[in-house]
């Protein structure tokens, strides 16, 4: 083809042949073909200079050749270029031996020298500096910055690069670009600059290290696209730059984009803006702000990280050395009456010790010092944690911290704190971490106000303890710490929750709104021998500076079956995925192999692009040369290149094994069961209903309600009983809800989407058949063995207690003393956990009962009173009723001998003596159990139970409600201890997450599971006992089979099937094989598919079966 | 089932010696269910094998492996037996029954035992097998409630427990249990106890291995003109 | 000839190592070119054979990377993984090669340093420990010895059974 089109020339690199636009430099025309030409002094975006000659490269010309500079020579028609022949090579490598005398002392040039294999200079040194005088930092400052700070001045060998008059310049804006773009290493902006030098912290890191003002805004932001800081970006501030427009190749630099303001029709809002950490310079006492060492606990979990500003080293800001000595403070800016935060944060007890564990971890022998009020370990499992602190050293000192005093020279910080004999004692630390309260967010106060959500005092929204999800505004709900400062798992059940609210009000217009991508039919493959395409992508420069694509190209077309092999600068990009469609359809393609990023972002993508060009997505396989290659081997050129091919090898090998598969879809049916009819199994059952789900709720007692009948306030005066008969009105009510009384479960068969169960009523069985299963079987209070319980009517538990003084069926008689014991049977070896609620309860019940008796004196026992969120409110207001409460220790705990009178003594802590009383009534905390059936329940549905006896969900952070078999959820008090409220929340999350599987007809079935071939299955069993998910069963025919919906694909059975009889599609063995078999060279065709016997060998004819038993 | 285990690499390469050409046959039954001798296994150590050839400078050996339905029957040696030429050793992964069969089969070839047989036995949980039957010839399970004094019984007491029985723990082995006190117990429980208070007549050994080969034959089975060898 | 590099096949998992190994990418750690990754959906599909073949084929060296213990995605696969890297050091060592050649390592998908670091111990360990007896000499296009023929017999077998049902 002629190209003589006045804007479009052709131009020969290396022996290829480009169109580029005419006028474009040599340089960069061989970069636009992939083809690297080394460079010092060029930059793209910057004006060309031609100054450091290393980009030489050999041009045709008529009869002869010429070397020109390939940035300057701007490329004509036809222009046949060379950039690795020998006289290049000679002539670079003297302009590089006279660069190296230029700037000796330059680390950078020797290395980018020692790359192109230049290693000494036999030229005297000239100067002694780094600078080559290339000019680029002139160039960037005058044309970019439009600042002109600094300059090219003299010539010959009195030729430098410098400010006005040699002095600080106040021109320079101290951006750093200049230092940024010198090859190397030259500039030193602090002789550069009159103004001060400050690195551009930003909150990535958490101000800890700085970052450029183009970046990610976390480390998990999503869609993980960096933004621009426009706050400090030079080209928002003064509208000079852009260089970062000119650089990016993909043209993804947009400058002109605004804040938008979309207009959306909607039917609900779900509020979920979280919370900010508690600003720590308003407790300056403490020392953040200006001693360096004073850490905020959201700097120290950065530290921590891995990937964080330290890469999980624990160092001092001050001078970079590991601590020895570290202590949290925690309660900073939470239950502080003084910044109006008079309530607890819930999380920053388990948080710091999660820390100091962690440091523990990172930098052995450190010691590590916690500094709390009451350890408030009131989560599942949470107190088990903070025993493993202690026993792994952590030391948890009871003591308010006012101050910390910063040590002048070693940067250390003192502090005063309360020793075991309440004695003040002086300690010093290397570092000091303090746990931050949390907030709610500052710019959702005024947005609350436009929303119409009325806000506590404390500017969370304001909901009730029976409506945890609702705010004031109908349709408007609220999930996470926005509602109450909660950890992840609340978060994340409070937040289905919402959704699931959401869902109810909505339900008639659920799937109006779904849009579904139609594709071509799929081509069936199965027969055709493997016909691989692979495109190795550029991905702009990040993969072709190292990597040699275009030698990965031509490498690839040797691989057996390879039919085409091409490069993009970015085969993501979208005019790319269209022409990778129509080379497919072209090319006749079956098998495709694209080496570029990892598949963890892109196989998706390209999965797609198949699934468009009519190929089952399964036909696709990568070779991640940028991640795990030109990224991380990017010193080292050539063996990038090797490894590339490598990788492309065994991508290449592995996709000629690969083979379509079929993601089926199994019908759901849209009932559920719930087992329980306590408040968690009810809410749920409502829940659902009213999304429109048959819900069959199964009752082992003649009531519903559960305990909460014996239940009559909410901390917030909420009247419980009335709630609860609404609520079984509301159930009885319901069209789609069937309540089975008296009845229990004998029987539950299938898997997620299709269950069979089996409900025993008064000896009649009924078969119901539903989708999911939720379990709400409860918990109770369980009655003491301890403290006279059931020998004296003046002994009685806090639930008894509620139940008396809800119904009016308590007196006292004036002046009487009331004593309330915590922590009764429960946080002791037998029992190793806290029950959450009592401490609450207790301070609720004091309260009532100074509402009703003025007179009483009520003295409450502790260990640590763990009133967590608004609950620390409620306690403050009991001690400032004058309820008395007083501490004792696990190894004294309280005495009481029941005669005629009943005597308590308890040791006193903070006096170390004795104190006697002799109570009118004694309420114990008992402990709340898990109920009697559990282990029934445990083995019906195949779900675990942990340690304490409660249900053990898929994952206690993540996955709060969900079993880890699928279908399966778990709610309210059988899955650890906890308020109504929370129950009712969990209950919600529930019925959200029931209802991901039950709005579905059909679900998809994942093509990627383990399948077993009947004909070679011995039956033996060892997949039905390895199997996590309990996947594989014994069929109808004795022989294993894998229940797909269940399998969850990770292959762990066809690994140890002794008689190879299982296999994971997509991973089987020839696939992977494959794979290691190319490692180190290609598989020659004829040797791939060879059987050394006529027949398959394991199948004797005729076929042999062995008989059912 | 027969259980049985692997024997080490070396031990396998020394079998091999002065061979060219070795096929490893698996078995698909007993010891696949033992994970000793099935597909998996046959490959895993079939690859063990030639590395391990390689490296004491006999990397000209070829091994290859196969895994058969079966080994205890001859039709399920057919596949192989057009290739049988081509080896000049059999290693079968079989039990002892396996490895006698292919003798039979391949009568030029030389066969080798790939496995250990051990015992016949049952799974106790997954990866550990515990020995239940000696094949004695004369079940008599039913005078001891179910458990087999015999094999079970590190004595092989048939008149109840030696002296040496421990909380019901066996004196001869630490962690085994004494089979009189599982008798014992397990009588009690089904309310079977007067039995085992019977004195147990001496046992017929004359059914055993100690009479020389054992046959079994079913006349009726028996068909004419293949009768039994005398 | 140049200075001997081992050549590493890390058989990674998915949701933790695989990521981790990208994250070191994304901060652009700098370690060794001697690994290929093979990636895995979980290191629970791990075999004892696929390490054997890798020995067999001539890799200097084998490491599994899966998640922490406890914090696997599909619950216990690393844990079967561990014990099946257990046994293959057994039939390694009873071959007469250096069960050192083979290791499991846990990381989370956030300890991209981590699996650098890895690298380069594996790397620092098989230079020590010298090319594997198996290794052919780099380049050849030709095998060394002829294919484990199981692996070409089930090559024909098991691939049309999977997309069949």
């Amino acid at each position: 083809m002629d190209a003589t089109t006045s804007d479009r020339i052709m131009v020969t690199v290396d022996g290829r042949t480009a169109e580029v636009p005419a006028g474009t430099s040599i340089l960069n025309a061989a970069r636009q073909m992939g083809i690297s030409i080394p460079t010092l002094c060029n930059y793209r975006g910057l004006s060309c200079y031609g100054a450091c000659r290393v980009c030489l490269v050999e041009i045709e010309r008529g009869q002869g050749r010429q070397l020109v500079a390939s940035c300057s020579y701007p490329a004509e028609n036809g222009l046949v270029v060379h950039t690795e022949t020998e006289k290049v090579k000679d002539s670079r490598q003297t302009i590089l031996e006279l660069l190296l005398a230029q700037a000796p002392e330059s680390a950078e040039l020797a290395e980018f020298a020692a790359n192109l294999g230049v290693e000494s200079t036999p030229f005297k040194p000239v100067t002694n500096g780094k600078c080559i005088l290339c000019g680029l930092c002139a160039r960037v400052c005058n044309e970019m910055m439009g600042r002109g700070a600094i300059n090219l001045f003299g010539r010959g060998i009195a030729k430098q690069v410098r400010t006005a008059w040699s002095e600080q310049s106040d021109q320079c804006q101290a951006c750093g670009a200049c230092a940024f773009v010198c090859p190397t290493g030259a500039v030193d902006l602090k002789t550069i600059t009159a103004r001060r030098l400050r690195p551009h912290n930003t909150g990535y890191d958490q101000f800890l290290t700085a970052r450029p003002c183009i970046d990610l805004a976390h480390p998990q932001a999503s869609p993980r696209v960096p933004y621009i800081d426009r706050d400090n970006c030079v080209h928002f501030k003064s509208d000079e730059c852009g260089l970062c427009f000119k650089v990016c190749g993909a043209g993804a630099i947009d400058y002109e984009q605004t804040v938008e303001t979309l207009d959306l029709q909607v039917g609900s809002v779900v509020l979920t803006p979280g919370f900010e950490a508690f600003d720590a310079t308003r407790r300056g006492e403490f020392g953040f702000g200006f001693a360096p060492n004073v850490l905020t606990n959201v700097q120290f979990e950065r530290m921590l990280s891995a990937a964080g500003p330290t890469r999980g080293h624990l160092s001092r800001p001050s001078d970079g050395k590991a601590p020895k000595r570290l202590a949290f403070i925690q309660c900073v800016g939470s239950r502080d009456a003084g910044c109006d935060n008079d309530y607890c944060s819930s999380v920053c007890c388990m948080a710091a010790t999660k820390e100091a564990i962690l440091a523990m971890e990172h930098e052995p022998g450190l010691e590590v010092t916690v500094f709390f009020l009451d350890l408030r370990a009131f989560g599942k499992d949470f107190d088990r944690y903070y025993e493993r602190a202690q026993k792994l050293g952590v030391r948890y000192v009871r003591s308010f911290i006012s101050r910390t005093y910063e040590m002048p020279g070693s940067k250390n910080l003192r502090l005063v704190h309360m020793n075991p004999e309440m004695k003040p004692v002086e300690a010093e630390f290397d570092m000091i971490v303090l746990s931050l309260g949390l907030e709610p967010s500052a710019s959702l106060q005024k947005q609350a106000e436009r929303l119409g959500v009325v806000l506590n005092r404390w500017g969370f929204a304001k909901t009730s303890e029976l409506m945890p999800l609702d705010t004031s505004r109908p349709g408007v709900y609220v999930g996470g710490a926005f509602q109450e400062p909660k950890d992840i798992p609340d978060t994340v059940m409070q937040a289905s929750a919402a959704a699931a609210r959401a869902m109810s009000l909505l339900a008639a217009a659920r799937g109006t709104l779904v849009r579904t991508k139609s594709y071509p039919p799929q081509r069936d493959v199965t027969d055709e021998p493997a016909r691989i395409g692979v495109f190795v992508c550029h991905c702009g420069s990040n993969i072709a500076s190292v990597v040699d694509v275009e030698a990965v190209v031509k490498k690839a077309r040797e691989f057996p079956n390879v039919i085409l092999s091409e490069h993009n600068v970015y085969t993501c990009a979208s005019n790319n995925q269209d022409l990778m469609k129509e080379k497919i359809i072209a090319n006749k393609l079956n098998r495709v192999v694209v080496a570029s990023c990892t598949p963890r972002t892109h196989e998706p993508i390209f999965r797609d692009t198949l699934r468009d060009a009519g190929l089952n997505p399964y036909l696709f396989e990568m070779a991640n040369i940028r991640d795990q290659c030109s990224w991380v081997h990017s010193a080292s050129p050539e063996q990038a290149t090797a490894k590339a091919v490598d990788l492309v090898r065994m991508a290449v090998g592995r996709a000629g094994c690969l083979m379509p598969l079929q993601e089926e879809t199994v019908p759901v049916s849209n009932g559920v069961l719930v087992i329980g009819g306590g408040i968690a199994g009810m809410t749920a059952a409502l829940a659902l209903a009213d999304q429109g789900f048959p819900v069959h709720l199964v009752e082992k007692s003649d009531q519903l309600g559960g305990t909460t009948r014996e239940i009559h306030h909410t901390l917030d005066h909420g009247d419980v009983q009335g709630f609860l008969a609404q609520t079984i009105d509301r159930l009885r009510a319901s069209r789609n809800i069937t309540i089975y009384p008296n009845s229990s479960v004998s029987k539950v068969d299938g898997n997620v989407g299709s269950f069979t169960s089996k409900v025993v009523t008064d000896g009649e069985l009924r078969e119901i058949k539903h989708g999911v299963v939720v379990v709400a079987t409860g918990a109770t209070e369980l009655k003491p063995q301890s403290y006279g319980y059931g020998k004296s009517k003046h002994v009685i538990t806090q639930l008894e207690l509620a139940d008396r003084l809800g119904k009016g069926e308590f007196d006292l008689p004036a002046k009487a003393t009331v004593v309330m014991i915590q922590c009764v049977e429960q946080r002791s070896e037998e029992r190793p956990y806290c029950s959450r609620i009592c401490c609450t309860t207790a301070v609720r019940n004091a309260l009532l009962l100074k509402e009703r008796f003025p007179k009483a004196r009520i003295m409450v026992l502790y260990r640590d009173m763990r009133t967590y969120g608004y609950r620390e409110a409620a306690y403050r207001e009991a001690r400032e009723k004058g309820v008395l409460f007083v501490r004792y220790e696990a190894d004294h705990p309280p005495t009481l001998e029941v005669g005629a009178r009943l005597r308590l003594k308890v040791r006193e802590p903070a006096l170390g003596k004795d104190l006697q009383v002799e109570p009118d009534m004694v309420v114990l905390a008992a402990p709340m159990a898990p109920r009697a059936d559990r282990k029934e329940i445990s083995e019906l549905l195949k779900v675990p139970l942990n340690a304490d006896g409660f249900f053990l969900e898929a994952h206690t952070k993540l996955r709060p409600v969900d079993f880890a078999s699928e279908g399966l959820f778990i709610c309210g008090t059988a899955h650890s201890p906890k308020f109504i409220t929370e129950s009712i929340s969990q209950a919600n999350a529930v019925a959200a997450r029931a209802a991901t599987i039950l709005s579905h007809k059909q679900m998809p079935v994942s093509g990627q599971i383990a399948y077993v071939d009947p004909d070679k299955c011995v039956s033996c069993m060892t997949c039905v006992h390895l199997c996590a998910y309990m996947a594989p069963r014994i069929g109808t025919d004795n022989k294993a089979e894998v229940q797909g919906v269940v399998c969850m694909g990770c292959g762990s059975c066809a690994s140890e099937c002794p008689a190879k009889a299982i296999m994971l599609r997509h991973y089987v063995d020839t696939q992977i094989l494959a794979a290691v078999n190319s490692l180190l060279y290609a598989e020659p065709v004829e040797k791939q598919v060879k059987n050394p016997y006529p027949e398959q060998v394991g199948v004797a004819p005729p076929k042999w079966h062995k008989s059912g038993v | 089932m027969i259980v049985a285990n692997r024997k080490h690499v070396q031990e396998l390469c020394n079998m091999f010696k002065g061979h060219k050409r070795v096929l490893l046959v698996g078995c698909g039954t007993c010891v696949t269910v033992c994970l000793a001798g099935g597909e998996r296994e046959t490959g895993i150590l079939g690859s063990a094998v030639r590395m391990a050839l390689k490296l004491a400078g006999r990397g000209e050996v070829v091994v290859n492996e196969c895994t058969i339905e079966r080994q205890c029957d001859d039709a399920f040696f057919d596949p192989l037996a057009a290739h049988g030429a081509e080896y000049d050793a059999i290693c079968s992964f079989g039990c002892g029954v396996g490895v006698q069969a292919l003798a039979e089969r391949f009568p030029d070839i030389s066969v080798y035992p790939g496995l250990n047989t051990q015992f016949m036995g049952l799974l106790e949980s997954q990866g550990v097998w515990t020995e239940k039957c000696s094949g004695c010839g004369n079940c008599r399970l039913g005078e001891f409630a179910g458990i087999c004094p015999i094999t079970r019984c590190s004595k092989r007491l048939l008149n109840g427990p030696c002296g040496g029985s421990r909380d019901g723990q066996c004196e001869v082995r630490e962690g085994l249990d004494c089979a009189w006190q599982l008798i014992y117990d397990r009588a009690k429980a089904i309310g079977t106890l007067s039995k085992i208070e019977e004195i147990a007549l001496p046992n017929d050994w004359s059914t055993a291995l100690d009479g020389g080969t054992r046959k079994v034959v079913r006349e009726d089975q028996c068909i004419a003109g293949l009768g039994p060898k005398a | 000839m140049s200075k001997y590099e081992p050549l590493i096949l890390a058989f990674c998992c998915h949701y933790c190592a695989y990521a981790a190994a990208d994250l070191a990418g994304s901060m652009r750690l700098q370690y060794p070119n001697n690994v290929r990754v093979l990636k895995l959906p979980c290191t629970g599909k791990l075999e004892v054979n696929f390490i054997l073949a890798a020995f067999e084929r001539g890799v200097d060296g084998v490491f599994v990377a899966g998640c922490l213990e406890g914090g696997c995605h599909y619950l216990e696969g690393n844990l079967r993984a561990r014990r099946r890297v257990e046994r293959a050091k057994e039939i390694l060592s009873e071959i007469g090669l250096e069960p050192e050649r083979v290791d499991m390592f846990n990381l989370s998908s956030a300890q991209g340093p981590r699996f650098a670091e890895i690298v380069n111990e594996m790397t620092a360990r098989l230079t020590s420990l010298g090319p594997s007896p198996f290794r052919p000499a780099r380049g050849a296009e030709e095998p060394v010895r002829e294919m484990t023929e199981q692996a070409e017999a089930s090559l024909s077998g098991e691939n049309h059974d999977c997309c069949q049902s």
